[in-house]
């Protein structure tokens, strides 16, 4: 149900990973709104967890489907790109695992991401601007990192996170008007409001703590495809290259600077805190931190 | 010198054995502080008065000096001794010279020289900007580039143990350095 993805830190990156959003985002919302109208309109309680089951299980079953349509992504044989195949194959192979569907979305930004239904069908897709910008053993460190989210299965992880918002909203619903809709309230006005901002609360707070659940898995995936390259640095050195952190550190001598009064300028760090907790993926400091500590501890 | 750049300088002297023992970078015996120079006979006196101090630390502190002035218009005072501690100890009477002299405002920075044993005794560096009273990386790859590879990894060891310049867009680098001894 959720693409596993990597970003590029900035707000350059709006194509890709918004469309990927919107689109689940969109779903979620229209699923929700036809819910609440379902409730509101009187339908019965057993009828909603039959329709709101099925629903769950066809966005699952269509899952790829649907991230593969709003990337732009397209499945790429071994003839199309021999080079990605060998790559993807060489790791699977040394650990034991299938090999997935290979995807590429022809776009200038580096990025990646993997998706699947299940660990047997599922799909690892990059960008072209990525295989440009990274050198092979970086690509491989991005790779072995969507490989580790669908090893670990992360899309199921995060589905049945949203599963239980969905359940907590269907019991918020009922407890809350004990458990009868077939009262004179659910025809007032303020009924159906209640009902309607009840819906967007909790997807809300499902939203931010998928988000949580979603960074920590990051960390997990970054370990896990860092022991499968056993190259941690390689990872790290993408993940430089692909935040554009790298294009940061400067070249200009400190006693050219110093002139300038640049250190008077207190740089607008603030903005991070807010965006941390929005984001699905922990600040690229930490990550890199991690993977440096898990060199040190491999060698 | 005010109490904070005194001892902050002094959590080199833990540093440099987590990156020795988590990078295998060990301590080259050189280090140095830089700052501005201002004509007139002020400086001149300054610049007298740090040999004159400099030659008396001599036989108590295993530490031999140079004094150079870089086409910035910056003096270096570089400092070669076998004991960390030595050099510390200088580098901070050397700053606190400066700075009981009226010049705090013209330090800009001390950097302390690493060897990497594992990449092939190449020089990296610490750096201590006096401006932010923090440290940063920098390790020059040749012709004005940087291997920020190696950078990340100082980094990710002593970032906890001293405090650090978290902010990578002000890892200012200071190219050719005075610290090679000449003739």
């Amino acid at each position: 149900m959720y693409a596993r993805k990597k970003q590029p830190w900035q707000k350059r990156d709006g194509g890709l990973t918004a469309r990927i959003i919107i689109s689940f985002a969109v779903l979620t919302i229209l699923y929700l709104i036809f819910l609440s109208v379902l409730v509101y309109v009187g339908v019965d309680f057993i009828s909603i967890a039959v329709i709101a089951s099925i629903m769950i299980l066809l966005q699952w079953y269509f899952s790829d489907k649907i991230v593969l349509w709003s990337t732009g992504a397209k499945v790429v044989t071994r003839e199309q790109f021999p080079e990605l195949h060998d790559l993807v194959e060489r790791i699977v192979a040394r650990n034991g695992l299938p090999k997935p569907k290979i995807a590429v979305v022809n776009t200038k930004i580096p990025n990646a991401f993997a998706t699947g239904k299940s660990r047997k069908s599922s799909i690892v897709a990059v960008t072209t601007g990525l295989m440009d910008e990274l050198e092979t053993e970086e690509l491989e460190g991005v790779i072995a990192h969507e490989l580790a989210h669908i090893k670990n299965r992360d899309a199921l992880v995060l589905t049945l996170a949203s599963l239980f918002s969905t359940a907590a909203w269907y019991l918020m619903q009922f407890s809350f008007y004990g458990g009868g809709y077939r009262g004179r309230d659910r025809n007032s006005a303020g009924g159906m409001a209640l009902i309607m901002v009840v819906a967007i609360v909790t997807w809300f707070v499902s939203f931010l703590i998928i988000r949580a659940i979603s960074r920590y898995r990051e960390f997990v995936a970054d370990r896990d495809g860092a022991l499968m390259t056993g190259k941690p640095t390689k990872l790290a050195n993408a993940l430089l290259k692909i935040s554009g952190t790298m294009k940061r550190i400067p070249t200009q001598d400190l006693r050219q600077v110093e002139g300038m009064n640049a250190f008077f300028i207190v740089p607008a760090l603030s903005g991070d805190a807010f965006a941390s907790l929005f984001s699905t993926h922990p600040p690229i400091q930490d990550r890199i931190k991690k993977l440096m500590e898990l060199e040190g501890d491999m060698s | 010198m005010p109490k904070n750049d005194s001892d902050i300088l002094f959590s080199v002297s833990s540093a440099h054995i987590t990156l020795e023992t988590k990078l295998g970078l060990k301590v080259s015996g050189r280090c140095a502080v830089t700052f501005k120079t201002v004509s007139g006979t002020v400086f001149y006196e300054l610049e007298q008065d740090l040999r004159r101090f400099l030659d008396t630390l001599r036989p108590e502190f295993d530490l031999s000096y140079r004094a150079v002035t870089d086409r910035y218009g910056y003096m270096w005072i570089i400092l070669e001794g076998r004991r960390i501690e030595d050099l510390l100890a200088g580098l901070t009477a050397v700053a606190g010279t400066v700075e009981e002299k009226g010049f705090s405002d013209q330090l800009l920075a001390a950097v302390f020289e690493f060897q990497s044993e594992r990449q092939n005794g190449d020089k990296q560096y610490v750096i201590y900007n006096f401006k932010r009273n923090s440290f940063y990386p920098f390790v020059p790859a040749g012709d004005k580039s940087r291997n920020t590879e190696e950078e990340m990894k100082i980094m990710s060891a002593v970032a906890e143990e001293m405090p650090f310049e978290r902010d990578m867009s002000l890892w200012y680098p200071l190219w050719d350095l005075p610290l090679r001894a000449r003739g």
